[in-house]
């Protein structure tokens, strides 16, 4: 008798429970009953086809990156609007077989440079019988000694083709690195090293681009020796991390802070404190930094490829899995036979690789590795992967995630420039940012629907 | 209890092991038969939770062997008891609640797509198998953490029987049961002794750990009593009584009063009659504390209630009614709790504990590990805590403290709490669990509080301590303090209330006076249907 009415009383609380609980673990308490008593053959077919009929958009709503994404199209529209714009010069090359000439107001025509540039009122090209006309009321001007015209246009200040690759290509340095972070902080665990083993790849990867090959190589062996070298010091810093996390069982805090600043030293021991530049250009403008549809996109590509891999193999493979396990409950993990200090190391190591990664696009966009590049970087990376939707306290986070944080903060960035704020108050922002994601985010799960 | 015969299936021998400066286990010998229901049984610390681990490789012995049918196991490796069929449910949950409940299922051996991607249709198919064998409502994509414990729990059970046999992996032929119901309700518990049978029948050996004399009974086919890390005795359940297997567990007779012998109900007229508790109590005191429409959203909804002072109180409910949130609610912990809160009369503003704490309330938690002590401070630090800023000299946060007055304090309450410790000095973690549960009810006692709310305060303490606790807290009673008690234990909470309100999904569904006062009355009223919480 007593099992039976448990069971009704659950039915019924089911409902009310799905309308009124406020969220709270403590609050399953109608459902407790439910458990043990029997439940009805209608009801529980009810739960297991609502489950798989919630139609993808509305899964795709609910998803931890929607409200990111949300996030980034409201700042790129107040941006769009609030920004203003900006004129922009470009810039169009003639043949020199073509003809040029000016005319001016009367109607008389001359040769470039007959009379001061305040009476003419245009160009006229003619080449192969094609005329073109370009007014200087239009705004262009002619440099004959560069063949070429020179015209100014309205642009919106962030909507700029430039600027948005600016922005991306900022976050990109951020973001491979933001997207090895998520994993670590999956396992509750942290890594303060990242911005020093950023700068140590970057530092060793220049002076094995500058001292070992020639400025012509090409890039055949170019791209293989500086990605390669940046990523094996990369993946050993972080090895060593990860050894010494498992082997000293010490908090991850702890033994990042000192490799943080240890790495940091070598740094300054190897380098001097001198820059190391001058690379194969086929490393520099012949990859990482190469001119396609007037913007250089090659970072933001690594970012998105970086990503993609970075979702497939926390999602989709056993190891992926096993992170998220440790990091909801390691002695669990442990009891289900999952080789936890493995999965630690391996996780650590990845995160020291990518940091490699990210310094060697660093190293080819910018043609130069200084000594504290990358400082304050494990700040940002950090910032992101929590803005992202990762949790401290581990079980929680999302590679995609992180890429969007790393993006939210080059926008604020980017925004700041944009509407004119005095660069001092940067930081500010950023932590006020921070904060609120964070607040925003807790909420969000405080109020979540339980089932 | 049929299937069960002699042929002896797993034999431990000769096993030790030692934890730093405690020998939990010493040269214990047990034989588990193919097919049984084994109990361990023991109070807190006899060494039962230890040799359950050690079966399933989650300890390693210092000394002696554990053998299935004649082959010894690697001792301490999880992966070659889990080989030989050993499976543990642990008495904490041991889950990953961020994950699925088929990924939670699935965790020891992830059904794999390719080499290294997970094939999640494979894996969901597997859970639900697995777990629509014990209850079919559970939805495997589900998220874990938001299954409620008994779900949680028999998940847990779920996955111990996974059956790996046609992967090349291994079939559970012993499962170890780590105390499993210390998280559950009553129904809740019920139902997990009727899947311990169930799958006994189906020919497992189940290792039962329990302190909970009415689930041996219930469910149990023999029963082996460990004290102090040593073995005792290996019983036929049918064969003895509860009077006798308390005896073993404590190694001396505990005073049972003759007639009364139907399960757990025995040992709580053994406790009432030790405590002194059973007559009429002359509760004329004045109303110390009257509490008018508490609410607070899905939590608690409109529950009044009213304490004298002497008289005892009891909350009954099943897990989750919201007995404990009153508490909290009451004492200040809940800042969306609405209410009138009167003490003496005067009234008092909801939701600050602080102030709660002047006006005379306390507060002794369930779980006293997490929310009751601290265990980087001394026993005197944890007495004084609460009473620190009122004997300072300033009631300034910089207040000075008077050492003098305080160590007589804490002097006096160990004295008058029998709170069993080395010195003043100690850190609660040197104390045993009920001497660390005494201490924690001895932070409140004294003129200064008038109201105590107690939520299990005999959680996971043994049988003679339990005794002593009932005592003191009747004797305080007896002295003019007014008690708030919430217990699952249904004796404990017949034996010490005067009166019983019980509570269900965050209402009032009665008040049960004198002979009203039985577990049937107090069930039923427990289960009663609610319009809304």
């Amino acid at each position: 008798m007593y099992h039976a009415r448990g069971g009704r009383t659950g039915q019924n609380s089911q409902y009310r429970f799905r309308s009124l609980c406020d969220g709270s673990p403590r609050c399953s308490s109608p459902l407790n009953v439910a458990t043990v008593g029997p439940v009805t053959e209608s009801s529980q077919n009810n739960q297991t086809q609502s489950a798989s009929r919630t139609p993808l958009i509305r899964r795709l709503a609910g998803a931890q990156e929607a409200g990111l994404l949300l996030v980034i199209v409201l700042m790129g529209t107040l941006l769009a609007i609030l920004g203003g714009t900006k004129q922009k010069q470009f810039r169009i090359d003639i043949s020199p077989e073509a003809n040029v000439v000016e005319f001016y107001a009367d109607g008389t025509e001359g040769t470039p440079g007959d009379r001061p540039l305040p009476q003419v009122s245009g160009w006229r090209v003619t080449e192969n019988s094609n005329t073109t006309t370009f007014d200087r009321e239009e705004g262009f001007s002619y440099n004959a000694g560069q063949q070429a015209f020179f015209g100014k246009t309205t642009v919106n200040k962030f909507l700029d083709k430039e600027n948005l690759v600016l922005v991306a290509k900022d976050a990109s340095f951020i973001a491979i690195m933001a997207v090895g972070m998520t994993a670590v902080i999956i396992l509750a665990g942290i890594d303060l090293s990242v911005g020093s083993i950023y700068g140590l790849s970057a530092l060793l990867g220049a002076m094995a681009l500058n001292g070992l090959l020639d400025p012509g190589t090409s890039a055949l062996l170019s791209i293989p020796v500086g990605v390669g070298i940046c990523c094996l010091v990369g993946a050993l810093c972080g090895a060593a991390n990860g050894i010494m996390i498992v082997g000293l069982r010490v908090h991850p805090f702890v033994i990042t802070l000192g490799t943080m600043a240890a790495y940091r030293g070598v740094i300054f021991v190897v380098s001097k404190g001198q820059s190391v530049g001058q690379f194969p250009s086929s490393f520099t403008s012949g990859f990482f930094k190469a001119e396609i549809a007037g913007v250089y996109p090659v970072p933001v590509i690594v970012m998105l490829l970086v990503g993609a891999v970075g979702v497939f193999l926390l999602a989709k493979t056993v190891v992926g899995r096993q992170v998220y396990a440790i990091g909801g409950n390691e002695t669990a993990a442990k009891y289900a036979g999952i080789p936890v200090g493995r999965v630690k190391f391996i996780v650590y190591t990845l995160l020291g690789l990518l940091a490699g990664l990210s310094a060697a696009v660093y190293l080819g966009y910018l043609g130069a590795a200084e000594p504290n590049a990358g400082m304050t970087y494990e700040l940002k990376v950090i910032a992101a992967t929590v803005i992202g939707g990762a949790s401290l306290m581990g079980g929680r986070g999302s590679a995609l995630g992180a890429v969007l944080g790393a993006i939210v903060i080059q926008l604020i960035d980017n925004g700041m420039i944009i509407l004119g704020v005095d660069q001092s108050y940067n930081q500010i922002v950023m932590g006020v940012a921070i904060i609120i994601a964070v607040v925003i985010d807790q909420a969000k799960t405080r109020f979540a629907p339980k089932g | 209890m049929a299937i069960a015969n002699e042929t002896v299936l797993l034999s431990v021998k000769g096993v030790s092991k030692r934890f730093g400066i405690t020998q939990a286990l010493s040269d214990v010998s047990v034989e588990f038969r193919a097919g049984e229901v084994h109990a361990l049984m023991g109070e807190n610390g006899a060494g039962k939770s230890t040799l359950g681990k050690a079966i399933a490789g989650l300890h390693k012995p210092d000394t002696g062997y554990i053998a299935i049918e004649g082959k010894q196991l690697k001792l301490g490796s999880i992966d070659d008891a889990f080989a030989a069929g050993v499976r543990i449910v642990h008495q904490e949950l041991a889950q990953c609640p961020n994950l699925s409940v088929a990924e939670n299922l699935c965790l020891h051996d992830m059904p794999k797509k390719s080499v290294c991607t997970v094939d999640f249709n494979e894996m969901t198919r597997r859970a639900s198998e697995l777990v629509h064998k014990l209850d079919p409502s559970i939805d495997v994509a589900m998220p874990l953490g938001r299954l409620s414990p008994g779900k949680r729990q028999i998940c847990q059970i779920a996955a111990s029987l996974e059956d790996g046999a046609d992967r090349g992996g291994s079939s559970p032929r012993i499962i170890v049961f780590d105390e499993p119901t210390s998280s559950l309700s009553i129904a809740e518990a019920d139902r997990l002794g009727e899947i311990v049978r169930e799958l006994a029948q189906q020919g497992l050996t189940i290792i039962y750990v329990s302190h909970r004399m009415g689930e041996i009974f219930a469910c149990c086919d023999r029963v082996t009593v460990l004290r102090d890390g040593k073995f005792v005795a290996t019983n036929e359940v049918k064969d003895i009584d509860e009077a006798a297997l308390v005896e073993q567990m404590i190694g001396r007779r505990v005073v049972t009063p003759g007639g009364k012998a139907e399960g757990e109900l025995n040992e709580a007229s053994a406790l009432q009659e030790a405590a002194g508790v059973g007559g009429e109590h002359p509760h004329a005191g004045k109303v110390v504390l009257s509490a008018k429409s508490i609410t607070s959203p899905g939590k608690l909804r409109d529950v009044s209630l009213k304490v004298r002072a002497g008289e005892v109180l009891g909350i009954g409910g099943l897990v989750g009614a919201g007995r404990s949130e009153l508490l909290a609610a009451i004492f200040g912990l809940d800042p969306r709790a609405t209410g009138d809160l009167t003490i003496d009369g005067n009234p008092l503003r909801i939701g600050k504990a602080r102030a709660s704490i002047r006006a005379g309330l306390g507060l002794v938690p369930e779980d006293r590990r997490h929310e009751g002590l601290f265990f980087d401070l001394g026993v005197d630090e944890n007495i004084v805590a609460p009473r620190m800023p009122a004997l300072a000299s300033w009631s300034l946060p910089f207040g000075l403290r008077k050492i003098g007055e305080e160590a007589r304090l804490v002097r006096e309450r160990i004295k008058a709490f029998q709170v069993k410790t080395a010195s003043t000095k100690s850190k609660p973690g040197e104390l045993s669990g009920g001497n660390q549960q005494k201490l924690l009810i001895a932070r409140w006692m004294g003129e200064e509080t008038k109201i105590l709310l107690l939520d299990e305060p005999t959680r996971g303490i043994d049988v003679g301590t339990k005794v002593e606790v009932y005592k003191l807290i009747r004797e305080a009673a007896d002295k003019g303090l007014a008690v708030l008690l919430v217990s699952s234990e249904m004796p404990e909470l017949l034996a010490l209330s005067d009166r019983i309100m019980v509570l269900a999904d965050g209402v009032c569904t009665g008040t049960l006076e004198g002979d009203e006062m039985t577990q049937t009355n107090v069930l039923t009223l427990a289960t009663r249907e609610t319009s809304a919480a």
